[in-house]
């Protein structure tokens, strides 16, 4: 199995990661965004008046039960859907300004369960489909492929040539994100990418996640998952019903928690385990390595 | 979704509460009545069955309007066709169109016709859920079975078919999104370059299928379902009193759309 060490060991001479040297994250903010699905009898509410920002290079945890409309928050991000009211700045600029479309071109989506997305002959074909769209010569199409694949552990040379179908249900997890990856975007919204990964996969992507953080792509990370949220994020929203109930650094006060609560979450492993030792839970580590170290 | 070509719409009049296979019965015949005789009279009792009906099943004008809208062309097709090429002596002639009474007379009486037809079909698919139709029409297609026509299975395909509709159509907007997202954009381009934009799509939707098909049979068999065997109905079909009433009633409107 290749894993992150095969990206660990990828040339220097080769860019490691898909954001282009020197390019930075793209900072996002959502101002007073609304957005209902038009339905047969009634509009139904999916965001109500969501404001929230995220600095350049910060990653950011999107949290709330089901149906509270995180999926519909990204895809509004994205602009695969114009919201109603309000707006979705990026880097600063919006909707009304120059060059909003080609921002918009630098904001990656992976949907939930992105392999059900895999359409192309060969893996190579499949991740270049994008590049292809934003019109790059085909010298930038394929390294960016090659890195792309790279970075996500299915290293060219044994995958590029291969149908994506005939790939493990992890494989095409990592080759969807390829896809999105190779058209190097500087913020990345991903849909609950750990469902139903198997743990090995999980650490995989988790990996992967961590590196893109390092080389300064912004992140906005929709999941169920507490404890891979508290590892991977700086930053923590809870919407519920549409409403944005919780922004900012994570909150351990009982009234925090019994928000988490009421929102069908609950507090980081580390925090709790940091809380009933009598720590402080903002200072509870963040990995098994982090508690280990803090502990001996 | 706009899908919506007479779409059933979800109440409780009494047309709803009838039987499936008595409508079904009652809206054939009515179909077969209005091209048997033409006549404008005839063509009046009818209509004024098909309005009353349409106002006993209470579905919104509005809800009934979207699904008739796009068959309008269809009438306003038939009235021009009649119009111009139907013989008669022209009382307007403007290069190769001539028009004559006899000409307009036709394309009244037969785009009317139309607008009755699909009302009376509409009123029985607006108030018959899509699965308690397949059922009935099974159970009128029984006597088949004598022939080793596979009734009671078609009729199973007939409702996995359209009870998969609708996931399919949401499966097919999360993945154009998804597409979308990566570039893809499916209205630019001439024919052929659209056609081929929907290559992303089609592929990931076809795999979709297949796989939903697959465990669905399985999912079948592993709750005991064998083809040709003996089922029994959660909601068995009872014919009740109504239901020959409307069928008294609907002979009655017949008798009278032949004999006026």
């Amino acid at each position: 199995m290749s894993g992150p060490e095969a990206v660990a060991g990828a040339t220097p001479d080769k860019p490691r990661m898909p954001g282009a040297p020197g390019s930075a994250g793209m900072s996002l903010a959502c101002g007073d965004v609304s957005f209902s699905y038009e339905e047969a009898r009634a509009p139904i509410p999916a965001l109500c008046d969501v404001s929230f920002e995220l600095r350049a290079g910060r990653s950011l945890a999107l949290m709330g039960a089901s149906g509270s409309g995180k999926s519909t928050l990204l895809q509004v991000i994205r602009g695969l859907d114009a919201p109603e009211t309000g707006a979705v700045l990026l880097d600063g600029a919006g909707p009304a300004d120059a060059g909003y479309a080609a921002l918009q071109r630098e904001v990656g989506l992976v949907f939930q369960a992105p392999e059900l997305q895999l359409f192309a002959p060969t893996a190579r074909d499949d991740v270049a489909f994008g590049p292809r769209r934003l019109g790059w010569p085909e010298a930038q199409v394929t390294s960016a492929v090659d890195t792309a694949l790279d970075v996500v552990g299915l290293p060219p040379a044994r995958f590029a040539e291969r149908h994506p179908y005939a790939l493990s249900g992890g494989e095409q997890r990592r080759l969807a994100l390829a896809g999105v990856l190779a058209m190097r975007p500087r913020l990345l919204l991903l849909d609950e990418p750990f469902v139903s990964l198997d743990p090995g996969t999980r650490r995989q992507l988790v990996g992967i996640l961590e590196r893109l953080k390092a080389a300064g792509v912004t992140l906005l990370l929709a999941t169920h998952d507490v404890d891979l949220a508290w590892a991977l994020c700086d930053e923590l929203l809870v919407l519920g019903e549409g409403r944005v109930v919780a922004a900012g650094p994570w909150d351990f006060s009982t009234a925090g928690g019994r928000l988490l609560a009421a929102n069908r979450l609950r507090e980081p492993f580390f925090a709790e385990l940091w809380q009933r030792l009598g720590r402080d839970p903002r200072r509870a580590p963040r990995t098994a390595a982090e508690a280990a170290e803090a502990l001996s | 979704m706009k899908a919506t070509i007479a779409q059933y719409y979800a109440g409780d009049s009494l047309l709803h509460r009838l039987d499936p296979r008595a409508k079904f019965v009652a809206v054939s015949a009515l179909a077969v009545a209005l091209f048997v005789r033409d006549s404008f009279a005839g063509l009046a009792v009818y209509a004024a069955a098909a309005v009353l009906a349409y106002v006993l099943s209470g579905v919104p004008f509005a809800w009934f309007w979207r699904a008739f809208r796009p068959l309008l062309w269809l009438v306003a097709l038939t009235f021009l066709a009649q119009l111009v090429f139907a013989p008669g002596a022209p009382f307007f002639s403007l290069w190769f169109i001539h028009v004559s009474w006899r000409g307009l007379e036709l394309a009244t009486y037969l785009s009317l016709r139309l607008v009755v037809l699909v009302l009376v079909g509409s009123v029985l698919t607006l108030t018959t859920p899509s699965i308690a139709l397949t059922d009935g029409l099974a159970w009128l297609g029984r006597p088949l079975r004598r022939l080793r026509v596979p009734t009671d299975e078609l009729a199973l395909m007939v409702t996995i078919a359209l009870r998969f509709i609708p996931t399919l159509l949401v499966e097919l907007d999360t993945i154009m999104r998804a597409q979308r997202a990566r570039g893809a954009d499916f209205r630019r381009g001439g024919l052929s370059e659209r056609t081929r934009s929907l290559v992303p799509v089609l592929v990931p939707l076809f795999v979709l299928s297949f796989r939903r098909a697959d465990e669905l049979a399985l999912a079948m068999e592993a709750r005991c379902y064998r083809p040709g065997a003996m089922r029994t109905r959660l909601h068995p079909l009872r014919a009740r009193w109504s239901d020959v009433v409307l069928l008294v009633a609907t002979a009655a409107v017949i008798t009278a759309g032949l004999l006026v």
